[in-house]
């Protein structure tokens, strides 16, 4: 396999590597690449930065629930028991 | 409380709601209804939008509650019908001529403190463009990303969610981050998150 295979194939598993998805064998294909090749080399980077950055967004402040959330059983569902339809 | 008398308060309130207990079914599904908007605000990005649907979520759980066998936790099962009816309102969204993005104020992306105004907006700048990165993303992609890398689910966890098999999960889950990356780019993201 040359430069070229390597290159689109590590490309295409970037998410792969930082999910920890790739057996040993592609682990270090992807290892041996990067280190060779500045472009993955920077996309392994980034691709751990994202996933940083959207696992950030779980450190919002919390938000509330609107207290309409039941409203809609409310009318149907009061003292009977629930409607057999499909879910 | 020990986890077991949690588990055992649920079953409770899950038995009852079965029977047609409306207040347990409020109170058993009330647990999770703080996360549940959340989930619903991250999918749709609009407040408004994100109420209506969990309105429809909590009335269709509890049309299907007597069909719940407990083949997945209580949550999990909540969790899929929210999933569903976000999509569900997503393809409506779609076909009307005006859609609505998730915007930045939404999707809030923690803010690295600095005192440097020029190094501040590049982060507010990035903080928008994976907003409207994420919004762009077709919603099945967007689902698995929203669970496995916002919500912290596993993967077998996001996948029962979605309703796809764990492989199925996981290739949603690479795509989306491979158009998220090339939206951003490689070196905006490095340089506020690498």
């Amino acid at each position: 396999m040359g430069f070229a295979d390597d290159h689109q194939w590590s490309q295409r598993h970037l998410s792969h590597y930082v999910e920890g998805d790739l057996s040993h064998r592609a682990r270090s294909r992807l290892d041996r690449h990067a280190r060779d090749c500045a472009e993955c080399g920077r996309g392994l980077r980034a691709m751990r930065a994202l996933a940083r950055l959207v696992r950030g967004l779980d450190g919002l402040a919390p938000v509330r629930a609107p207290g309409t959330i039941f409203d809609r059983i409310r009318p149907a569902g009061a003292g009977g028991s629930p409607a057999p339809q499909t879910v | 409380m020990t986890k077991t008398e949690v588990t055992d308060t649920e079953a409770s309130l899950l038995a009852r709601a079965q029977a047609g207990d409306i207040d347990a079914f409020e109170q058993l599904s009330g647990a999770y209804a703080d996360r549940l908007f959340m989930l619903l605000l991250r999918l749709l990005g609009n407040p408004e939008e994100a109420g209506e649907v969990a309105q429809e979520v909590m009335l269709r759980a509890w049309q299907g509650i007597p069909r719940f066998q407990g083949r997945s936790s209580y949550f999990t099962w909540l969790y899929r019908i929210a999933v569903n009816e976000a999509n569900r309102a997503l393809e409506r969204r779609a076909r009307r001529p005006a859609s609505v993005s998730i915007g930045p104020d939404e999707l809030d992306l923690p803010t690295p403190r600095t005192d440097d105004p020029a190094r501040q907006a590049e982060n507010n700048e990035l903080r928008r463009t994976l907003a409207d990165a994420l919004a762009m993303l077709p919603p099945p992609l967007r689902t698995a990303i929203v669970l496995r890398d916002v919500e912290g689910f596993s993967t077998q966890e996001a996948a029962e969610i979605a309703g796809v098999t764990p492989a199925a999960f996981k290739s949603r889950l690479h795509q989306a981050r491979l158009q998220v990356r090339a939206a951003i780019g490689d070196d905006a993201l490095i340089a506020v998150g690498g």
